[in-house]
């Protein structure tokens, strides 16, 4: 437990486990939530590094406060545009989402 | 007492902490991304993220682990509720699933899984010459407030045009009829 | 030097004549276009503070030296230096007050011609930004900011022939006379371009040196001293590119007087006699120009003896007398084309000053007309006109005379007498020309004095309403100031030399002042008055003209020899028949062909490709990441 790569691996697998969702979800607000997920291992990998390798230990936290602001404006953003969908297309389905299909 | 904590040595009460924080995060992560029931998801969402504050948490920043729970649980996850009780109950109606997509999006998570693992076990990871002990919360409000404060508007900046779209992109949308 | 720019008077003055007309342009430009007379006040104002300083220039420098340069650095690149300044000598302090003079004297006769036209503030601010350009162009230290004042000249030559935009034809003239000068600039400023990289200095003075004959070959140097006197020719409207100075008279008269008499036209022989011994290298450059100077001259000449349009003739008579210049300045007589454009400046204004009075009392631009309408009834112009007429016909004690003596004086000087005799015969024709205009104007056939009252000369004069009277005035002051400067000019013939070459020691041919000469020219322009006073002046007189009995030949000048027409086929047959033929072939077939394929090429494997782009943002995603991880993976293992 007190190695950097348990950590790197644990944020790895996060990480993979969201890319998943991302792909395999049909529903814009599964997909946002996989999102999250993958936001969440890079905070992971921030942290670890933070506590094992850089020389000062408060940069790694400001980061990960930055990346929850981010995710908090990113999610906002989302989420508007996915209720916006859902009027237009009465649907949150992403595949139903083809208006540029060629 | 005595003798229960014999029995029971800190550091593997520890580790069984630890543990069970890496399997909350798992689980969490897991029902997150599998049922089809968005609610579900939600749910695992949440679990996972708590999983994610403890893991902050042996990973020596409790302040982190708190706002971890204040913004990503709080707010985030509630946010996204709201957005599913705006846009009818269209999370009951399950959208089915199909078979070659899903192995597909497995097939591409295992290689980037693959890819990741290579590079965290190649890499030759070494620790700064010198490193500061200073984890306390004093010195982290000290340098948002110096040395990142302008990161720190920036953040704020960023937050405030997001809201401001979120709100004309939704406002659109309802002046529209479909 | 720069802090010395308030307490040096005369490079204050210099800047100051320079500059000023331009700040007036874009003053008028920019905040007082609404208000015409205050336009006209500032401009008016403006340039008179350069009349005057141009006048201190050139009496406090009557004793100049050796040239007085002042420069900034502007172009540096490698050994090339080119500055930026303001160059006196004699000669452009000579043209920098010639063209203070004109400037002056046209704008304030302009208050009275403009008067009342809609476009009379915009008139005053391209009036300001010529004498800007034409001003800072005489005393360029460089041929590059000479060449580009140049080009500023000739783009307020276009605006103001085209100042009646809304009239066909005058933009038609604008267009033709600024493409027509564009021919020859372009071979200017390859002459420029030629000097620069042999010699790598465009500096005037050091182009005038003997330096030249050491780093240049003299095949190179007769190059571009041709090339060069391609610029002179659009410029000054010499041979080959002659036809757009006749068109050029669709502008206003004022504009005529100031652009196409005195000054712009002269710009091209100014420059002529600016780089004058860079050009005395060559001799067969200078051989060369001696001929299209004369063939300009003749042709010209005939040209004006048949045309009914009173500027015309004007114009006519000025390609004539620039060629005329020309051949003294390539006949090596420098001060002769000099002082003969000194002279030529003075009284070709007045000639279109004083034919800007009476199409604006007439309304018309046929001279016989004029006369039939009672042209000699303005007194003022009328004697001004006939001065004038007598001055270009070189006739004794005006200015032209003794300007035209001088170049005589240079090409008797020279071996063959082809030169001398093409010049008298240019005296000649241009003797009975003048006078035929000015004879059909004081004894028409038949006086219509009641003609219509608007047209009436007397009746316009006099009951056509108290306003004209005063405009009739501001027209006629400068009249009168420019006849007395023409009347006195001549006078000054050797203060004016002693001035101009008087360090160029005894090196001027003019030894050849035989006074035979003197009196075979006298005569010869005497017996082209008297041929213009049978056929138009005496009682009974046919006014018709010995070479409009002449069909074919009269035909022939009336059609300007025919170069116009040589253009248009030229144009037709070649320019559009083979070349943009072929430019038009090759887009079509190659550029469009090769676009049309890459446009079908685009479009099919858009189509092929579409297959693929499902609108799916996961597959999309999927890929990219795919990818991504491959690419990762092939670099780390």
């Amino acid at each position: 437990m007190n190695s950097l790569t348990t950590y790197l691996f644990i944020a790895a697998l996060l990480f993979s486990l969201g890319i998943f969702g991302v792909f395999q979800r049909r529903s814009l607000i599964g997909m946002l939530i996989a999102i999250e997920l993958m936001l969440n291992a890079a905070s992971i990998n921030f942290m670890a590094f933070n506590r094992f390798l850089a020389p000062d230990p408060i940069v790694g936290q400001i980061y990960t406060l930055f990346i929850m602001g981010i995710a908090a404006a990113e999610a906002a953003i989302a989420l508007s545009i996915i209720v916006a969908l859902f009027r237009r297309l009465r649907s949150i389905n992403i595949e139903r989402a083809q208006e540029l299909r060629g | 007492m005595n003798s229960v904590q014999s029995l029971i040595q800190p550091h593997l009460l520890a580790q069984a902490g630890f543990a069970a924080v890496v399997v909350l995060t798992f689980a969490g992560a897991l029902i997150a991304v599998f049922p089809r029931n968005i609610l579900y998801n939600i749910l695992g969402l949440i679990v996972c993220l708590t999983g994610v504050a403890g893991l902050f948490v042996y990973l020596g920043s409790p302040f982190i682990a708190l706002m971890q729970l204040l913004i990503y649980v709080g707010a985030i996850c509630i946010s996204i509720i709201f957005a599913i009780m705006l846009s009818r109950p269209l999370h009951l109606s399950v959208p089915k699933r199909r078979l070659p997509k899903v192995g597909l999006a497995a097939g591409v998570g295992a290689v980037v899984f693959l890819m990741l693992a290579g590079i965290i076990s190649r890499t030759p990871w070494q620790p700064a010459v010198s490193r500061s002990s200073d984890w306390s919360v004093t010195t982290l409000g000290h340098y948002l407030l110096t040395r990142y404060d302008l990161v720190f508007e920036a953040i704020s900046l960023v937050l405030l045009v997001a809201i401001l779209g979120a709100i004309v992109i939704s406002g659109y949308a309802r002046r529209r009829p479909s | 030097m720069t802090s010395s720019w308030f307490q040096d008077p005369t490079l204050l003055a210099a800047a100051l004549a320079a500059l000023l007309p331009f700040v007036t342009f874009a003053l008028i430009m920019i905040f007082t276009r609404p208000y015409p007379k205050l336009s006209a006040a500032i401009s008016i104002a403006a340039v008179s503070v350069s009349l005057v300083c141009a006048i201190f220039l050139l009496s406090s420098h009557w004793h100049l030296e050796k040239p007085i340069q002042y420069a900034a650095k502007w172009i540096i690149s490698g050994d090339i230096y080119i500055p930026f300044g303001f160059l006196l000598d004699q000669l452009s302090l000579v043209m920098l007050t010639i063209v203070a003079v004109i400037s002056f004297l046209v704008q304030v006769y302009s208050l009275g011609y403009m008067a009342g036209d809609p476009g009379f503030a915009r008139y005053y601010a391209f009036q300001s930004l010529f004498a800007w350009a034409m001003m800072t162009m005489s005393i360029a230290p460089t041929m590059l900011q000479f060449y580009v004042f140049w080009e500023l000249v000739g783009l307020a030559s276009y605006l103001l022939i085209g100042f009646y935009y809304e009239k066909f034809s005058a933009s038609e003239a604008g267009k033709k006379a600024f493409v027509m000068t564009r021919f020859g600039d372009i071979a200017f400023f390859l002459g420029l371009l030629l000097v620069l990289f042999n010699f790598g200095n465009l500096n005037i003075l050091d182009m005038n040196s003997v330096d030249v004959t050491a780093r240049m070959s003299p095949a190179l140097i007769t190059l571009s001293a041709i090339l060069i006197f391609g610029g002179v020719a659009g410029k000054s409207a010499q041979f080959p590119l002659l036809t757009w100075l006749p068109d050029a008279m669709e502008g206003p008269t004022p504009v005529s007087a100031l652009l196409h008499s005195a000054t712009m036209v002269a710009a091209g022989v100014y420059m002529f006699a600016r780089i004058f011994p860079f050009f005395s290298h060559s001799a067969a450059a200078m051989n060369t120009f001696l001929a299209i100077g004369t063939i300009t001259m003749l042709l010209a000449s005939t040209m004006a003896m048949v045309t009914r349009d009173i500027k015309q003739v004007w114009a006519y008579s000025t390609v004539s007398q620039l060629g005329f210049m020309v051949m003294g300045l390539a006949a090596g007589s420098y001060f002769a084309g000099i002082f003969h454009l000194t002279t030529h400046a003075g009284f070709k204004a007045l000639l279109f000053l004083c034919s800007g009075v009476f199409i604006h009392e007439f309304e018309t631009n046929d001279f016989f007309e004029m006369g039939k309408y009672g042209g000699r009834g303005l007194k003022v112009p009328m004697v001004c006109m006939t001065v004038a007429a007598a001055a270009l016909s070189g006739l004794p004690p005006l200015s032209g005379f003794f300007s035209k003596e001088a170049i005589m004086g240079g090409l008797a000087g020279l071996h063959n007498p082809v030169w001398l005799w093409a010049g008298l015969l240019g005296a000649f024709l241009t003797a009975y020309y003048s006078f035929r205009l000015i004879f059909s104007i004081l004894f028409p056939r038949k006086i219509e004095k009641t003609h219509q009252g608007e047209h009436g000369g007397h009746g316009h004069g006099h009951d056509g309403g108290h306003h004209h009277v005063g405009i009739y005035w501001v027209m006629a002051w400068p009249l009168i100031i420019l006849a007395s400067i023409t009347l006195v000019l001549g006078f000054f013939h050797t203060p004016l030399e002693n001035f101009l070459v008087g360090h160029h020691g005894g090196a001027e041919a003019h030894g050849g002042h035989h006074a035979w000469l003197l009196y075979v020219a006298v005569g010869l322009a005497l017996s082209g008055v008297g041929l213009a006073w049978l056929e138009f002046g005496r009682k009974g007189a046919s006014q018709v003209g010995f070479v409009e009995k002449i069909e074919p030949m009269s035909r022939l000048f009336a059609n300007r020899w025919y170069i116009d027409h040589f253009y248009r086929r030229f144009l037709d047959y070649f320019i559009y028949g083979i070349v943009s033929n072929l430019f038009t072939r090759n887009d079509r077939r190659v550029i469009d062909g090769g676009i049309d394929g890459i446009c079908r090429a685009t479009v099919g494997s858009g189509w092929a490709l579409s297959f693929l782009q499902s609108g799916m943002l996961q597959y999309n995603l999927m890929v990219m990441f795919a990818v991504l991880a491959l690419v990762a993976l092939y670099f780390f293992f």
